[in-house]
């Protein structure tokens, strides 16, 4: 049994950093990090899929209503609650993520972990930035952003994830 | 019976990931920048106080090339004011005067709350709404007078102005000192640079020329400055050129914006609104 509390800080505390600090990075128009997505990808492994899809939706309608989305966030995220099972079971192997768990460097492995984030973002991104372009003659500009926020958008959730499942915050 | 059920529990969360996917597709697809401004305005009636201190704690460290800039701007309103002290016919003055009284456009200030460079669509939030007089409709320009955007929707205390870092923002522009207009807008992947179609070809046409606002546009008077010739070509029609202009303003730099109000706006609107009923 998974306590609430560490996940509804972290869905504050990503929608908090996505609205005022990563919305308004004025570095390149290439570089537009989506780290919320880090709630979908920490969320624990053994959560009932429809408590998942549920978490998924309220965080694209979050994230839609605070950035202007008008349902784009809602668009990229929702498939990730549907593919988590099947990523994790294909790069960890079914009799390891049977037993739970929230998804981390600690509990995975950093290879498997990294491969299981890169996958997650790497959904999420190009759904995100594809919709968002939506035409064609840009697709060079697209894939441009979605390799360059993508890579970001790992990092920063690498990092989440390591504070987030530090011994502090899970004792929470 | 039993089957069934067992059959409706394990499609149930497919089925409702597909319910809700179409929901949030068809919502998407129907929205508009209006739809994303408005979602904007209203997040900002939550976040906007937020926004406001951190924009504070920024502005704070740009007081210095803020103050460098107002002193500019002072010694050419100096200089102006000089050579009107110059002026020794009241006749004229009062000419003058007259002419800044007959003039259809209205100024305010803002500042910029929330400034995004990274998104096709970007917006520039600002701490004046409705109780402040700005509303939807008025142009956005930088301190220094170049074009930034227009107010595209406003609740009491914010307003969301659409930039031109804007993939659905368009405007129609000139080379400063021609007649001959295009339309200016942005392709979404380079922050300093917006593209001008349709210039005929019989324009007087050079790298570094100024381009400047048309006066088509109701929301911005005429010889406001856009950005300057970089580089341009013959389209593939043969008629017109294709240009590429760096702006005037640097956007992800903005702090402060001066709003613009064409007070004959909605004399304008009542008419093309009769205009197109007559039509119908």
């Amino acid at each position: 049994m998974y306590r609430a509390y560490p996940y509804i800080l972290l869905f504050a505390a990503l929608a908090l950093l996505q609205v005022f600090l990563f919305d308004n990075l004025s570095i390149s128009v290439y570089l537009s990090p989506l780290v919320y997505v880090a709630f979908v990808v920490l969320l624990p492994i053994d959560l009932r899929p429809s408590v998942v899809l549920l978490s998924a939706l309220a965080l694209g309608i979050a994230m839609d209503w605070t950035m202007g989305g008008a349902g784009i966030n809602t668009i990229a995220t929702l498939p990730l609650a549907v593919l988590r099972r099947p990523l994790l079971r294909s790069i960890c192997g079914e009799e390891n993520i049977r037993e739970g768990g929230i998804p981390s460097p600690e509990r995975l492995g950093r290879g498997s972990f990294l491969r299981y984030l890169v996958a997650m973002v790497a959904v999420h991104h190009l759904l995100f930035f594809v919709v968002e372009a939506l035409s064609w003659s840009r697709l060079p500009y697209t894939l441009g952003r979605w390799l360059l926020s993508g890579a970001v958008s790992v990092g920063f959730i690498w990092l989440i994830a390591r504070i987030f499942t530090a011994k502090r915050i899970a004792k929470l | 019976m039993y089957k069934l059920i067992e059959f409706l529990r394990r499609i149930f969360v497919p089925l409702l990931f597909i319910v809700l996917e179409v929901c949030a597709v068809v919502y998407y697809a129907r929205s508009s920048v209006y739809t994303q401004a408005k979602l904007l305005t209203r997040s900002n009636q939550a976040v906007g106080a937020v926004h406001g201190a951190l924009t504070g704690v920024r502005r704070y460290f740009s007081l210095g090339g803020e103050n460098r800039l107002l002193l500019e701007r002072i010694a050419t309103l100096e200089e102006e004011l000089f050579r009107y002290r110059r002026m020794t016919a009241d006749s004229l003055r009062e000419v003058q005067l007259a002419g800044v009284e007959a003039k259809p456009y209205e100024l305010s200030v803002a500042r910029v709350i929330s400034n995004s460079i990274n998104k096709s669509r970007n917006y520039l939030v600002l701490d004046r709404g409705l109780r402040d007089g700005v509303e939807e409709g008025m142009g956005v320009l930088s301190p220094e007078g170049a074009m930034v955007g227009r107010v595209v929707a406003s609740s009491e205390r914010y307003a969301v102005a659409m930039s031109i870092l804007n993939t659905s923002f368009k405007a129609s522009g000139k080379i400063a000192g021609d007649d001959y207009f295009g339309s200016i807008y942005w392709t979404g992947d380079d922050r300093y640079r917006v593209r001008m179609r349709e210039l005929s070809k019989y324009a007087r046409i050079g790298e570094g020329d100024e381009v400047v606002s048309s006066g088509f546009s109701q929301y911005f008077p005429a010889d406001i400055p856009i950005g300057f010739v970089e580089s341009f070509s013959l389209a593939a029609d043969q008629m017109s050129y294709d240009v590429e202009i760096r702006l005037a303003v640097n956007v992800s730099q903005l702090t402060d914006v001066v709003l613009i109000r064409n007070r004959d706006l909605d004399e304008i609107r009542q008419l093309e609104l009769q205009a197109r009923s007559m039509k119908n």
